[in-house]
């Protein structure tokens, strides 16, 4: 049953996707009336089928890339709601919601078959590490497509071709500040995250967890993003400049992500 | 052809006649030989400024001059459009007095010359005159900005609701709430017909806006500065104005920028007494407002979010007032929060170089203007489909104009029916009293009638429709 939900989940994305198109690019207003509920409801499903799943499997994370993807496809569309519903902009939409589609899709049709006998996966804590972690991720990502469109418009302005009718991409100031916040947002997340999974990892592996690749490239992760934040914040770094500084940022993130495969201490085994 | 009527303006005297005879040809009403609504005006395009502000009625006089202008005998109902651009009379002219179809012409001109002291002989050159569906087609456009100096133009619709709203107030035209619009529009009797008409004009000028672009995009330097400023900043709520130098254009364009909610306003001027002069005049209880000298314009221009330039200082010798060095000095101050330079001297007061500062955004009075008419332009191919709405809005109110009698003839064929059928119920009632039916039954029996009735008309409703839409062509 939660195959199915995660199914319709991922054609309401996609009609989400599609409708997303013309309320952004045309500044169509009906469009954006069926991409917003339509994304609503695409969440609601998503959410269903993760909770249905977890329930039946007793289990309180995900224990495959497939099942990790579909989680950050979630957050991905939920970014976009709420950017949709505090800055009244669906352009970023354009990037989020196809993503959300592709995360979700192989997932919802071709689910993982990976089983974890780890006496953990039921603790509340590595829920949280696994979910705080991802939603530092989406945080980050959100970051760099907010400078990626600040770019966009930023060029857009200076070669004085402001287009014809509206710009569909968001003020600049907006999209700063959708960077900025994201970013804000994503390092409480990083650090409770990576304090977590410490904690967890500290008691039940000992301190040669730290000796992990993936935890190693995790606290280099972390630092990269502090000190992103502060370069931000201290010099006002915008733009190309914070581009280059989010893309970097989110290599390292990728480089922790396929860490796993290095990695004894994700794979859950002994080390 | 059914008011097919000819653009009948004065400069085209012998097209009087056609009309005349197109207008006999079968108005839907109940006067079918006349001509009862009449758009008499001049515009932009008809009138020399000259000429129209003889005629302009200022707002405090738009009432009066209403008033009058439904006191002239024969006038039913009227309206006065009064813009910068127009002046427009909207009358209805009651049948039974329209002893001539040029009397109801007369009647309106003469009110020109009575409230203006404008004679006809003056206004003839540069008057226009609509009759029936070309005054509906021309009110369409009008309402929907299509007819407009600046095409899409969103002030003009609030003016049409203006002039609306003062001729209901004075009770040049009366209320058609909770009637059937053509129905009224169409009855020889009906109490409106303006109001009607006028309240489907703002229909059809909000269906223009909402399914074309045809107002989307500004089209004169100051909006455009405005529009581009809010790609920067946004919201300009908060944002702090700097206005280097004085000037017409500058003090529109900071005027523009406060509507949409700049807050501050600083003002630096070789003169410290303009500058005072200029700060003053902008000043409003929303406002802060400062000046800065002009000595300390580069160590203080941080303050603002956008700068607007207008000194032409390069014009006497004195080189460019912002140049890189300056930008990029600012730009360390501001931390490299946007800045919009909007330069509208000439020769120019920012070097172009600027623009390629981080953070700084040039636009001289060029590159304003090449955004005006690109969005011209816009607006130029959106009217297309605004003329396709309006055109076929047109259409739709003469076809429910036409059909008005007919409503009426197949309103009174019901009753008449009905009345039949509650007779016969009545009589079948008193035949049956010594075993009076259930009330199931008579449901039954009643609705058994009614279906009948409806089936027995149906081919004579359907023909007086047709009579009438054949009529109507």
């Amino acid at each position: 049953m939660s195959l199915l939900w995660l199914r319709v989940a991922v054609l309401l994305y996609g009609v989400a996707a599609l409708a997303v198109l013309p309320a952004a690019l045309y500044n169509r207003p009906r469009w954006r009336h069926v991409a917003v509920p339509c994304a609503v409801a695409a969440v609601f499903f998503h959410f269903v089928a993760i909770v249905e799943t977890l329930y039946a499997a007793h289990r309180a994370l995900p224990v495959d890339a497939h099942e990790s993807a579909s989680w950050f496809g979630l957050l991905l569309a939920i970014a976009f709601l709420g950017l949709a519903q505090r800055y009244h902009t669906v352009s970023f939409g354009i990037v989020l919601l196809p993503l959300s589609v592709l995360l979700t899709i192989v997932p919802a049709f071709k689910p993982g078959t990976e089983t974890l006998s780890y006496p953990l996966i039921q603790q509340g804590w590595l829920f949280l590490h696994v979910a705080l972690l991802l939603a530092a991720y989406a945080a980050l990502l959100l970051s760099l497509i907010a400078n990626v469109l600040y770019l966009i418009q930023e060029r857009r302005l200076k070669q004085k071709r402001p287009g014809k009718g509206r710009s569909w991409l968001p003020p600049l100031e907006t999209t700063d500040q959708i960077a900025l916040q994201s970013l804000l947002f994503g390092l409480p997340c990083m650090t409770a995250g990576l304090l977590i999974g410490s904690v967890v990892a500290l008691q039940t592996i000992g301190p040669s967890f730290f000796e992990d690749p993936k935890v190693l490239l995790s606290v280099a992760m972390w630092l990269a993003y502090m000190l992103m934040i502060f370069i931000r914040r201290h010099s006002g770094l915008r733009g190309r400049r914070a581009i280059y500084l989010s893309s970097f940022v989110f290599v390292v993130v990728l480089a922790v992500w396929a860490a796993n495969q290095l990695s004894t201490v994700h794979r859950f085994k002994t080390p | 052809m059914l008011m097919a009527i000819q653009d009948t303006t004065r400069e085209q005297p012998q097209a009087a006649p056609q009309t005349r005879n197109s207008s006999h040809g079968g108005s839907p009403s109940a006067a079918p030989a006349r001509s009862r609504l009449l758009l008499v005006g001049v515009n932009h395009e008809t009138a020399p400024i000259g000429v129209r502000e003889r005629i302009a009625i200022p707002t405090s006089r738009l009432a009066e001059a209403t008033r009058k202008l439904v006191e002239q005998p024969g006038v039913r109902e009227a309206m006065i459009v009064s813009t910068c651009n127009r002046v427009e009379l909207l009358t209805v002219h009651d049948p039974a007095s329209a002893s001539e179809e040029l009397a109801a012409t007369e009647r309106v001109m003469r009110f020109f010359d009575e409230f203006f002291q404008v004679s006809q002989a003056e206004l003839k050159a540069h008057i226009y005159e609509r009759q029936e569906q070309e005054a509906v087609n021309h009110l369409f456009r009008v309402a929907s900005s299509l007819d407009s100096m600046v095409v899409g133009d969103a002030q003009i619709l609030g003016q049409v609701k203006h002039a609306w709203n003062v001729a209901r107030e004075v009770g040049a035209i009366h209320s058609a709430e909770a009637s059937d619009p053509p129905a009224q529009a169409g009855a020889a009797h009906a109490s409106s017909v303006l109001d009607p008409l006028l309240q489907r004009a703002f229909f059809v000028a909000k269906r223009v806006r909402t399914e074309t672009q045809v107002g989307s995009s500004n089209v004169s330097v100051a909006s455009v500065a405005a529009e581009l400023a809010r790609n920067i900043f946004g919201s300009l709520a908060g944002k702090t104005i700097l206005m280097v130098g004085a000037g017409k254009m500058s003090e529109l364009t900071a005027r523009h920028l406060i509507q949409q909610g700049a807050n501050t306003l600083l003002v630096s001027n070789r003169t410290e007494a303009r500058a005072e002069k200029i700060a003053d005049g902008l000043r409003t209880p929303a406002i802060t407002t400062g000046i800065i000298p002009f000595n300390q314009l580069h160590e203080q221009a941080h303050r603002a979010d956008i700068i607007l330039t207008s000194t032409g200082a390069a014009a006497l010798g004195g080189g460019a007032i912002f140049t890189p060095a300056n930008a990029r000095a600012m730009q360390q101050r501001r931390k490299n929060r946007p800045v919009f330079f909007i330069d509208i001297a000439v020769p120019r007061d920012v070097s172009p170089d600027v623009n390629k500062v981080d953070g700084c955004f040039v636009y001289d009075i060029d590159d304003l203007q090449e955004v005006a008419v690109a969005n011209q332009e816009n607006r130029s191919r959106e009217a297309a489909a605004a003329e396709s709405i309006v055109k076929a809005e047109v259409e739709a109110y003469r076809e429910r104009l036409s059909l008005a009698p007919a409503a009426e003839a197949i309103k009174q064929l019901l009753a008449d029916a009905d009345a039949t059928r509650q007779q016969e119920l009545a009589k079948l009632t008193h035949r049956l009293a010594g075993q009076p039916l259930s009330p199931e039954q008579l449901a039954t029996i009643e609705s058994a009638m009614k279906a009948f009735a409806a089936k027995l008309l149906h081919p004579q409703i359907a023909a007086l429709k047709a009579a009438q839409k054949q009529r109507g062509e």
